[in-house]
């Protein structure tokens, strides 16, 4: 095994952690927010393992490159989505307004 | 390990779909059916068919998602007054139901068991003959070479799906997303996703167009990923609904039908036969038939979705 | 690949397989709830699931048009939230 292999089998183990945090805590942490917090950082960091584990294992610098893309694209998706359903779930129990700015 | 991915893929396949027509809950089926759809997705990447991965990835998780949600929205304030649950079967009606289902499976899988495979299929015939189709990937050669006159046939379907619906729609007060929860502003993050995903969307909406030359992609795929975008600019209200349908709309509905028939029209007399492509221009035409299906994939889509009969641009 | 050894390959199903099961174990929540947003959530967690489990896919089958398909999946995501916030919220909160 190369060391390029052993690194990329580490990181992918790393990122399978991840998710299982992010299931362990989806499945049983106790308040929604809490359960927003376990998923959208557990998750992207768990696909940000993972990417880079394959990028090592890449032919190429595109491909590497791609995954990279993959990943930022996620990160922004997890932030909108994680403000949108924050917000959500926030003003549906009326909490508070944001101060109009 | 290929075995046990398959093995925990198929069965969480099924159980998924149980799930959807069993579970009690509008919405948690709603979400359930979400689900499903991303497995659809993992299904077929694994059935080592990335085309149509990429339109359920596409459709599913752009179209299909949002299309439920907001149908959940329509139907909430019925649900609300009156919740008779579905329609109470009598538990032997349904007994006997089940059971000639699972023996019209049965039987229709042992009859197909029973089938030999034939010798010479026409999926091979058209692999072999690929080249004279124009381009590189098979798919695009048989949608738009072999089989032209079938993806003609499905975009005029589509049209007339929507014309259908703009028939239906107008005692439908309640079609499309709705309007906005009044006194609340805009979340924050809204402006800056958009101005992020839409252009990379738009990227990347070509890209597949491009892509399908040679590699899975294609107009079905761009289309689907434009109608996506159309949609999330709908329901953040960047497009408004429109009671007219504006003369560009229109171009854009009939334009790629119009372009797809015209050129296999004049196939007949440039090459040999009706939706056959002179050979030399066989790659720019398919192209260029393929950007105006798109568009008339990608436009009546975001309209249906819309329920409403054109849309306009409104700036923020 | 060719020129790559069987373990990795293995490796890379074995962890998609891992994903998948972590995505199975997820519907319990949207079994649960109790709220909407918590049934969301976790289609959220599946979304990101998937997109790991088909780059892993990608990488063992040897299928770079599966990136494309993680591709496409990232850049929709958010779709499905913005369509979320437009479900007008019951006083009391309870979803279904």
């Amino acid at each position: 095994m190369t060391l390029a292999e052993l690194l990329s089998t580490g990181l992918l183990g790393l990122g399978a952690a991840f998710f299982l945090t992010g299931t362990v805590g989806l499945l049983r942490f106790p308040s929604t927010f809490a359960r927003l917090h376990a998923l959208t950082k557990a998750d992207n960091l768990g696909l940000g393992c993972v990417a880079l584990g394959l990028a090592l294992q890449a032919d190429s610098g595109w491909v590497a490159a791609k995954l990279a893309l993959v990943w930022g694209l996620a990160l922004v998706a997890a932030t909108a989505s994680a403000h949108l359903l924050a917000r959500c779930i926030l003003r549906e129990r009326g909490g508070t307004r944001r101060t109009p700015p | 390990m290929g075995l046990a991915f398959d093995l925990l893929l198929a069965g969480g396949l099924l159980g998924l779909a149980l799930q959807v027509v069993a579970s009690r809950g509008l919405f948690r089926s709603v979400v359930l059916f979400i689900a499903l759809g991303l497995l659809m997705a993992l299904a077929w990447a694994r059935l080592a068919a990335p085309d149509l991965a990429l339109a359920e990835a596409a459709i599913g998780a752009g179209l299909t998602g949002a299309l439920l949600l907001s149908a959940y929205r329509a139907l909430q304030p019925a649900e609300e007054a009156a919740d008779p649950g579905p329609a109470a079967l009598p538990r032997w009606g349904a007994l006997a139901a089940a059971v000639l289902s699972g023996a019209l499976v049965a039987a229709l899988g042992w009859a197909a068991l029973g089938l030999e495979a034939p010798a010479a299929s026409a999926g091979r015939e058209a692999l072999a003959r690929l080249g004279e189709s124009g381009v590189k990937s098979p798919l695009t050669g048989v949608l738009l070479g072999f089989r032209a006159i079938d993806t003609l046939a499905e975009v005029v379907v589509l049209l007339v799906a929507f014309l259908g619906a703009r028939v239906v729609a107008e005692p439908l007060q309640r079609a499309g997303p709705g309007p906005s929860a009044p006194g609340s502003g805009e979340p924050v993050l809204t402006a800056p996703l958009l101005r992020l995903v839409v252009p990379m969307g738009v990227i990347v909406a070509g890209y597949l167009l491009w892509s399908g030359g040679h590699q899975p992609g294609g107009a079905f795929q761009a289309g689907a990923v434009l109608a996506a975008l159309g949609v999330l600019l709908r329901l953040t209200g960047r497009l408004q609904p429109a009671a007219a349908t504006s003369p560009a709309e229109r171009l854009a509905l009939v334009g790629g039908i119009v372009l797809f028939s015209a050129i296999g029209l004049a196939g007949a007399g440039t090459a040999s036969a009706v939706l056959a492509y002179p050979e030399a221009w066989a790659y720019p035409l398919i192209l260029a038939i393929e950007t105006g299906l798109a568009v008339a994939i990608a436009l009546p889509l975001t309209l249906l979705f819309s329920g409403s009969a054109g849309l306009r641009w409104r700036e923020r | 690949m060719s020129h790559r050894g069987y373990a990795v390959e293995t490796l890379n199903l074995a962890v998609a397989a891992f994903l998948l099961l972590n995505l199975l174990a997820g519907l319990g929540r949207v079994h649960r709830g109790p709220g909407a947003a918590d049934r969301m959530l976790a289609a959220l967690l599946f979304g990101t699931t998937t997109v790991a489990v088909l780059l892993l896919l990608a990488e063992a089958m040897a299928l770079p048009a599966l990136r494309d398909v993680a591709l496409l999946l990232v850049l929709l995501a958010a779709i499905l939230a913005v369509a979320f916030t437009r479900i007008p919220r019951r006083p009391d909160g309870a979803g279904r």
